[in-house]
C-alpha cells in the first residue's frame, strides 16, 4: 500500500501545524516565564496561593473587582459623577421630556450627543447603574430603540468601551468573501442577516461565564444590542455572533465590516461606543442603521486605527 | 470589563494578527489569547518587582490584588516607592517583550 510522503502531509496540515507551533511556543514562553518570577520571588507564589489567585486568569479577578465596585457605588455611595452633577441629570430628563411633547427644532442626534457629554465620564470604562439608567432614556427617547444596560439580570463587564473592526464571518461551509476570519463565530457558521450585522464582545470575560455556561450561551447568541457611536451619535442595532475581543488588544468590543461602516464610514477601525441590550421580546426590532436623524455628524473628529 | 492596570501600555497588534490567522476556532483563539495574557501577566509582575525595593514587594501585591485595574493607584504608588517613572519603563519592556514574542511565533515561516 502505498504512502503518502511526509511532506504531503505537512503540506495538507500546514495549517494546524501552524496553529500548535504557536500555542506550543506560547505555551513554553509562558512557562518560562513563570518559572522565572517564582524562582526569582518565591513569595509572590506563596502571596498568590494563599489568595486563590492565578495570574493566568487574573482577569477574572478583575472583572469581579469592578463589577463589585460598581454595585457598591450604586447601592452604598451616592454615585460621585451623578451626585455632583444631579441638577444635570434633572436637565437631561426634562429636556428629553420635552422632546417628547414638542416637536422640537433640535435634531435629535444633537440631543443625544450633548446628553452624552453630560452623562459619560472622562474616561472610557464601566459606568455607575444610574449612569446607565439615564442613558436607557436618552437612548429610547432619541433613537426610539427600548435598549437596556443589564436585561434579564444579565450585564456585559462595561457598557462604554472601545469598538475594533472584526472580518467577516463565515455563512455556510465554503462561504468565500473578501476579509474572511479564518474560524467560524462562537456559534458556528452565521446565517446571512445576522452576519451582516454582528457584534462581538467580552462574554469569555464574564466573571460566571463558566460557572452558568449553558445558559449564558444560549441567552447571548445572536442577541440584539444597540451600539451607539459616543463622538457622533451613529447608532447601529447589531447581534452578539462571537466572543472577543482579547483584552489586551485594550478594545472590548467589535463589530462587523456594516456595523463599523455605520458608526464611523469605511475608514473607522476603533472608537468609542455604548453597547447595551435590546429589549425586544417580540423580536420587531431590525437590525442595521439607526436611522434617527438624518443629520451629519457634528464635525466631530473619528478615531482611526 | 476585565482591564488590568497595564492594559494601556501593551501594543500587540501583530502578535493579535497572527493569532486571527492562525486559529481556526473560537476555542483555539482564545486559548492561544489566555496564553498571551498568561505570559504577559508573569513578564509583567517580574518587571516591576525587579525595580520595586524588597520590603515593598508585599504591599505591592496586596495592592493588584485590591484593585488590579487602577492604573492611577498602582503607578502612583510604583513611582512614589521606586522615585522612577515606572510606566514609561514598562512600556519599554513590553514592547522587547511583543518583539521577543513576534520572533518566537513567527519563526515557523523562516
Amino acid at each position: 500500500m502505498a504512502h503518502d510522503p511526509p511532506n504531503t502531509n505537512y503540506k495538507i496540515n500546514r495549517e494546524k501545524v501552524d496553529t500548535e507551533f504557536v500555542r506550543n511556543k506560547l505555551k513554553l514562553k509562558s512557562l518560562e516565564a513563570k518559572r522565572s518570577l517564582f524562582e526569582k520571588y518565591p513569595h509572590v507564589k506563596k502571596f498568590l496561593s494563599e489568595k486563590g489567585l492565578d495570574l493566568g486568569k487574573i482577569r477574572e479577578h478583575s472583572a469581579r473587582v469592578i463589577t463589585a465596585g460598581a454595585l457598591a457605588g450604586t447601592l452604598l455611595f451616592a454615585p460621585p459623577i451623578l451626585a455632583k452633577n444631579a441638577p444635570t441629570v434633572t436637565n437631561i430628563v426634562k429636556n428629553l421630556a420635552d422632546l417628547g411633547e414638542t416637536n422640537s427644532d433640535v435634531p435629535k442626534q444633537q440631543t443625544l450627543l450633548s446628553s452624552l457629554q453630560q452623562i459619560l465620564p472622562q474616561k472610557v470604562g464601566p459606568l455607575e447603574r444610574t449612569q446607565e439608567k439615564t442613558l436607557e432614556q436618552v437612548f429610547s427617547q432619541t433613537t426610539g430603540v427600548d435598549a437596556k444596560a443589564t436585561l434579564e439580570g444579565e450585564h456585559l463587564n462595561t457598557t462604554y468601551g472601545y469598538i475594533g473592526a472584526e472580518q467577516h464571518l463565515a455563512r455556510y461551509p465554503g462561504d468565500k468573501v473578501p476579509d474572511m476570519a479564518p474560524g467560524l463565530g462562537a456559534w458556528g457558521y452565521v446565517p446571512a442577516d445576522e452576519e451582516k450585522w454582528y457584534v462581538v464582545v467580552q462574554t469569555l470575560y464574564l466573571p460566571d461565564w463558566e460557572k452558568r455556561l449553558p445558559y449564558l450561551v444560549n441567552w447571548y447568541k445572536y442577541r440584539k444590542v444597540l451600539v451607539v457611536n459616543t463622538l457622533n451619535g451613529n447608532a447601529v442595532v447589531g447581534d452578539i455572533a462571537d466572543s472577543g475581543p482579547a483584552a489586551w488588544t485594550g478594545k472590548q468590543f467589535g463589530g462587523s465590516p456594516e456595523v463599523m461602516d455605520t458608526l464611523g464610514g469605511p475608514r473607522y477601525k476603533k472608537g468609542p461606543v455604548i453597547i447595551f441590550f435590546v429589549d425586544d421580546p417580540e423580536n420587531k426590532v431590525p437590525l442595521g442603521p439607526v436611522d434617527y436623524n438624518k443629520v451629519e455628524a457634528l464635525g466631530v473628529k473619528m478615531i482611526q486605527a | 470589563m476585565s482591564k488590568l492596570f497595564f492594559d494601556h501600555l501593551i501594543v500587540f497588534d501583530e502578535v493579535e494578527i497572527i493569532i486571527k490567522k492562525t486559529a481556526s476556532s473560537k476555542e483555539e483563539k482564545e486559548e492561544l489569547w489566555s496564553l498571551v495574557d498568561e505570559y504577559v501577566n508573569h513578564k509583567v509582575i517580574e518587571k516591576i518587582l525587579d525595580r520595586l525595593p524588597k520590603e515593598n514587594h508585599e504591599e505591592f501585591l496586596e495592592l493588584f490584588h485590591k484593585c488590579p485595574h487602577d492604573e492611577i493607584v498602582i503607578f502612583g504608588y510604583l513611582n512614589e516607592k521606586t522615585g522612577k517613572n515606572i510606566e514609561e519603563e514598562l512600556k519599554n519592556e513590553l514592547e522587547i517583550i511583543s518583539k521577543d514574542l513576534l520572533k518566537e511565533i513567527k519563526s515557523f515561516n523562516n
